[in-house]
């Protein structure tokens, strides 16, 4: 009795109840696709603020208002909590705008020094209504961030030291008020109570989140304190000269802060360290979602097995005849053991089939990546089940004795 | 029918008893018996007389409660279920009275069931019951399906399916109990020509019809034999 003939027995009673047998993998299936597609979606999701992360350049230094403990968020758990506190400490910040000027003069590390005042409002340009990201800026942002324009070009040092109301806006920003009109320098938008002159638009960067200009608008970070109530800054972004430089900017902003500030009203943060918080949510996010989806595996287990159970059953006499031509227990056992895993298996094969296809269809919406780990671990999952909810309708087969078999009806 | 043959089952003073609802049946009380190679033997019955149970004992599908039982050199009474399985597959061809093929599965492939599982290789198996198959008449239909074929034809593959180990004993189980008399006959025929080809048959039954046409019969009642 070869593995082989063991094998196409399986087969040839899988395909004879070709409906049941797949109604019966279809746990499996789901289970399987699901762990693939929320996977992917974690990674995606990490893959694409990380790349973000290094958009900004290795270069980076950020202040930050509040005390984030990146110990604590790091090794996961709260992750969220702490996101979302940053952004009510954006609210209450200590950190005021003459900071920037004290850093720049002590520190000649760094090459590049911008403020940030972030917030949101209502614009409109005639009868058109956008509600969009207001980022309050210096005038050197726009070369930190290398931007291009189509036309006009970013705010100067004037307009930020005397408030005046001038904006940037978006390539989007620009297509959605005024349809890509050329006539737009000089235009008047509604952001809120104020109206701003608009001085240029930004060249199309592509992508999606906070880094990307094309659905912001940027105003001088004198008037965004003004415009959201704020006597203070949110944010501060220092390019430092080199690598090299990070961890002395990062040192000499903290000694200088310190003076200013109480311990727990500011985090000086560099992108290394940005970086490895963002995967450590991140990951405790994936691990989250696959294990909610590894449930359902599970639960596709049973259902595998309450079928063979039902199976073994309904196929009393086939086992009564085969043992009474000879079939051993063990063989019995095993030919149930294999059906078994042929179901769960073909059922990771089509579950894996599904998820792949399931995260290539949602990455058109959003960004996923298919991780090999998780194929590779819901597959030899699936496999593991068949052989774990497999083993007791095979026993129960392998039981069975064969007068009492061959007499059911 | 030369006595001088070798006795190829013995049976010796086999008892048999059940427990049932707390009750113990004694369905066999001392059953000495002999069969010889190439008889055709007739174990003939009323319901409830135990011949199910010694159908059960000379299959080697159960082990008697004690007593003796020889099959071709082996004894038979005390083995495990490994090891009945083992002399079920070598040593006996099962014919039983609903047919038991399985169904959606050919002909050809229903004969070569039992060779599966004493490791014949797939060419000798598809030849084996190709051969068997043309020994009751079938050597054409070896794609059929059960579903396919008559009540005799199929009984007729069931047959196939006890040659083809080339068995020491064909047990019949009320072989022709649900066939109508045309293929009853027809199937009574095969166990003839069997017999003729020095096959040894003992037929379980209940028929005095069908027990004549044996060289022999034995007459059970009661779990005891009545007469010989």
């Amino acid at each position: 009795m070869t593995f082989k003939k063991l094998l196409k027995i399986a087969w040839k009673s899988v395909r004879a109840n070709k409906s049941r047998s797949l109604l019966t993998t279809l746990g499996v299936i789901i289970g399987v696709a699901s762990v693939i597609i929320l996977v992917a979606v974690g990674s995606g999701l990490k893959d694409f603020i990380t790349s973000e992360m290094q958009d900004m350049g290795s270069n980076l230094v950020m202040v930050m208002p509040g005390d984030i403990d990146l110990k604590k968020v790091g090794t996961g758990g709260g992750g969220g909590g702490v996101m979302s506190s940053g952004l009510a400490a954006m609210q209450s910040s200590k950190i005021k705008y003459e900071y920037l000027n004290d850093i720049q003069q002590v520190v000649p590390q760094v090459k590049d020094i911008v403020g940030l005042v972030m917030g949101s409002a209502t614009t409109s340009y005639q009868n058109k209504l956008l509600s969009s990201q207001i980022f309050g800026t210096t005038e050197n942002y726009s070369e930190m961030r290398k931007y291009n324009f189509t036309l006009g070009g970013f705010f100067n040092q004037a307009d930020v030291s005397s408030g005046r109301k001038v904006a940037v806006i978006g390539h989007k920003v620009a297509e959605d008020l005024f349809s890509n009109s050329p006539v737009v320098i000089g235009e008047k938008i509604k952001v809120g109570d104020y109206r701003y002159t608009v001085v240029g638009v930004i060249e199309e960067k592509g992508g999606q989140g906070t880094m990307t200009p094309d659905d912001k608008i940027y105003i001088p970070i004198t008037v965004a304190q003004r415009q959201f109530g704020q006597d203070n800054i949110g944010l501060i972004l220092m390019e430092a000269n080199s690598p090299e430089d990070v961890p002395l900017v990062l040192n000499s902003t903290e000694d200088i802060l310190k003076r200013k500030l109480k311990d727990d009203e500011f985090t000086v943060l560099d992108q290394k360290e940005i970086l490895s918080t963002v995967s450590g949510i991140l990951n405790t996010l994936t691990v989250a979602l696959g294990g909610i989806a590894a449930i359902s595996l599970i639960v596709g287990g049973i259902g595998i097995m309450n079928i063979m159970l039902v199976s073994v059953t309904e196929r009393t006499q086939e086992i009564g005849l085969r043992k009474a031509l000879g079939a051993k227990p063990e063989v019995i056992l095993t030919q149930f053991l294999i059906e078994a895993v042929v179901l769960s298996i073909g059922g990771g094969i089509l579950g894996v089939l599904l998820g792949g296809g399931g995260a290539l269809f949602l990455g058109r919406f959003m960004p996923t990546t298919i991780t090999l780990w998780s194929v590779i671990l819901a597959f030899a999952v699936s496999a593991a089940i068949g052989i774990i909810f497999g083993v007791a309708p095979a026993r129960k087969a392998s039981q069975l004795s064969p007068i009492e078999a061959l007499r059911h009806e | 029918m030369e006595k001088s043959k070798k006795i190829v089952l013995q049976t010796k003073e086999v008892t048999k008893e059940y427990k049932m609802g707390g009750v113990v049946v004694k369905a066999l009380q001392g059953v000495s018996l002999s069969i010889h190679d190439g008889e055709f033997v007739a174990i003939i019955g009323p319901s409830g007389s135990g011949k199910s149970t010694l159908m059960h004992i000379i299959g080697c599908l159960d082990i008697p409660t004690s007593g003796e039982v020889l099959l071709d050199g082996h004894q038979v009474g005390k083995m495990n279920e490994r090891s009945l399985a083992e002399i079920r597959n070598k040593k006996i061809g099962f014919v039983f009275q609903s047919f038991n093929l399985l169904p959606k599965t050919s002909a050809i492939e229903n004969v070569a069931l039992p060779l599966l599982y004493n490791g014949t290789s797939e060419e000798d198996s598809q030849r084996l019951a190709k051969e068997a198959l043309s020994m009751v008449g079938l050597g054409e239909r070896l794609d059929h399906h059960p579903n396919q074929l008559s009540g005799g034809q199929q009984q007729r593959v069931a047959i196939a399916r006890a040659l083809v180990t080339n068995p020491t004993i064909i047990l019949g189980d009320e072989p022709t109990g649900n066939l109508d008399s045309k293929s009853g006959k027809e199937v009574m025929e095969i166990f003839h020509s069997l017999h003729h080809q020095g096959k040894t048959i003992v037929l379980i039954t209940h028929d005095p019809k069908v027990a004549q046409q044996a060289e022999r019969s034995i007459w059970l009642q009661d779990g005891q034999i009545k007469k010989v």
